[in-house]
């Protein structure tokens, strides 16, 4: 059920959740992300690759609109991030879920109150007993439900960036974008996190992570996107095997 | 067409209600508690602003009351008196007054005899003396003008002064002197009052703009995840403002009582004397200034706020 589900959301047919159509930033004389173009339909599991400087966080910031193209369109869930006022781009915002390496927990606030503050001030018509509920069924969801009350000192590295995921899924947006989740983890926590973001995609959402951990990509067997130098050199789809083009070159 | 199994990002449902109680919490409550963690960092503003505004008060309080002393001295200038003659005809003084009444300039004009002008000269210090000293009545019988403006007092004492009833050597009491010396009295006042208040103003809100940077740097990663997950903007600048605007508010109810109590103390210590020297000021005028110093106050903590959070959260 829940695969002809997944491979239904993943058809041809649906829209792009996300496209990007010739998008290119500049900085000065370096070009970040260069004539990209690419799309994610909805529920698609995707991976984006490249060397350390290759445009991986500048294309996660475009699609996230913290940054604008310096040309190119950006289309997110209907939106055009390339064109979007900053009065409207917490409309965006709240479409796309966002998970950081260094997780950007509140640490005066426990995992719950981490979790319901990112859904009260994003949804202001959520009340409180609701906003806890929902909070502690995003950390059931990610296996945290018995360290809702602790503070994120007290939390493991996994732990916290588990809570980090709970708080980009708490309000169900269509997309969760990921910035090396798994860079501070080590690999058997990596592997977890990143089963629980696959768990997330088989629910709707669309994912996309940027990871510099190869040996996961190769065990996920998900599509995988190649940057170098800001350019999309290669596209692989779900299911190959193939040699991940910069690593080898 | 494919089967469609989630549907578009679905519209939130507006709970007014909700709305409104989370957004006063976020905005007002979340504001005051910052506030109040944050007063230590915050007393420099609040002191410098509070000091603006009570100098301010001071000083819109004393340039109130000279610029009643000076619309008091404008309207003693704008009276003229012509001295007659002792052996000027009844005939050449009668002339000369439907000379003044038929001028436009001119309101009114009164007559005060040799004897009324010294039986009001032995009412003002040293002038007895002098009458005395004399043996005979030294003070010459006039024509008292009331003119429209102080500036017709020149052409208007001219045009008597030719009259044959006019006294010769001391025709009129005009003197140019007195309106230019009120008027750059009253000039400097306002260049330099209004000088020393732009500066205090340009302290006050670059030290609360600062404060609020402060803040804002304070509360940086918890700014960047409401940035993030989508807050609205009003929200994530609104409490940062609400605080200025605080800040702006305690320094203008600060400044505002001790305006009305120094001068409340002065109108109670003696008010014929506060008459004399500050006319005009009562307790009502001392009331608005307190509100207006107050009022004041808030839009500067409201606008120094503004100016940082446009600065530090201009990125989105």
């Amino acid at each position: 059920m829940a695969s002809a589900r997944a491979g239904a959301l993943r058809s041809p047919a649906l829209p792009a959740l996300v496209e990007l159509i010739g998008a290119t930033r500049r900085y000065g004389d370096v070009v970040a992300a260069d004539e990209v173009s690419l799309a994610l339909r909805p529920g698609e599991f995707a991976f984006l690759v490249g060397p350390s400087g290759a445009g991986k966080t500048t294309l996660l910031r475009l699609i996230n609109r913290e940054i604008r193209p310096t040309s190119g369109e950006i289309w997110v869930d209907g939106l055009p991030a390339h064109a979007l006022p900053d009065r409207r781009v917490a409309e965006l915002r709240r479409r796309v879920g966002v998970v950081f390496q260094d997780y950007k927990l509140l640490p005066r606030l426990t995992a719950v109150e981490n979790v319901a503050f990112a859904l009260q001030v994003s949804e202001l018509g959520v009340s409180d007993d609701e906003a806890r509920d929902r909070s502690l069924d995003a950390l059931e969801a990610v296996g945290l439900a018995d360290k809702a009350d602790a503070f994120p000192h007290q939390l493991s590295g996994g732990q916290q960036q588990r809570v980090a995921i709970a708080r980009a899924v708490v309000s169900q947006p269509p997309l969760l974008i990921a910035d090396e989740p798994t860079g501070n983890l080590d690999l058997e926590t990596a592997w977890q996190v990143m089963k629980l973001l696959e768990q997330i995609s088989r629910y709707g959402a669309t994912v996309l992570i940027a990871t510099h951990n190869l040996e996961i990509v190769r065990r996920m067997q998900r599509r995988v996107l190649t940057l170098v130098s800001g350019r999309l050199v290669r596209d692989q789809p779900a299911g190959r095997t193939g040699r991940l083009a910069w690593a080898s070159s | 067409m494919g089967v469609v199994l989630r549907a578009p990002f679905p519209r939130r449902r507006r709970r007014w209600p909700q709305v409104a109680r989370n957004g006063f919490r976020y905005l007002f409550l979340g504001a005051w508690r910052n506030w109040l963690r944050n007063l230590t960092s915050t007393m420099p503003a609040l002191a410098s602003m509070t000091l603006l505004l009570v100098l301010s008060g001071l000083v819109g309080m004393a340039a109130f009351a000279l610029e009643r002393a000076a619309a008091s001295q404008t309207a003693s200038a704008a009276v003229l008196h012509v001295y007659l003659r002792d052996d000027a005809t009844p005939q050449a003084v009668a002339a000369l007054k439907a000379r003044l009444k038929a001028n436009r300039d001119v309101v009114s004009v009164g007559y005060t005899s040799k004897a009324q002008a010294l039986k009001q000269a032995e009412s003002r210090p040293g002038l007895p003396q002098l009458a005395n000293a004399a043996g005979t009545n030294p003070f010459p019988a006039s024509l008292d003008l009331r003119l429209r403006s102080v500036a017709d007092v020149g052409a208007v004492a001219a045009m008597a002064a030719r009259s044959p009833a006019t006294d010769p050597l001391t025709p009129t009491s005009y003197n140019p002197g007195t309106y230019r010396r009120i008027q750059t009295v009253m000039s400097v006042v306002e260049v330099l009052g209004g000088a020393f208040l732009v500066l205090m103003g340009f302290v006050a809100v670059a030290v609360t703009a600062n404060s609020i940077r402060a803040a804002i740097l304070a509360r940086q990663s918890e700014v960047r995840i409401m940035q993030l997950v989508g807050a609205p903007r009003w929200m994530v600048r609104g409490p940062f403002v609400v605080e200025g605007a605080l800040t702006g508010a305690v320094a203008g109810a600060v400044a505002g009582l001790v305006t009305l109590v120094v001068w409340g103390i002065g109108i109670a210590a003696g008010a014929s004397a506060f008459v004399r020297f500050a006319p005009g000021v009562t307790v009502g005028v001392t009331a608005l200034a307190a509100l207006v110093i107050l009022v004041g106050g808030f839009v500067l903590g409201t606008v120094a706020s503004l100016i940082s959070v446009h600065r530090e959260l201009e990125t989105t």
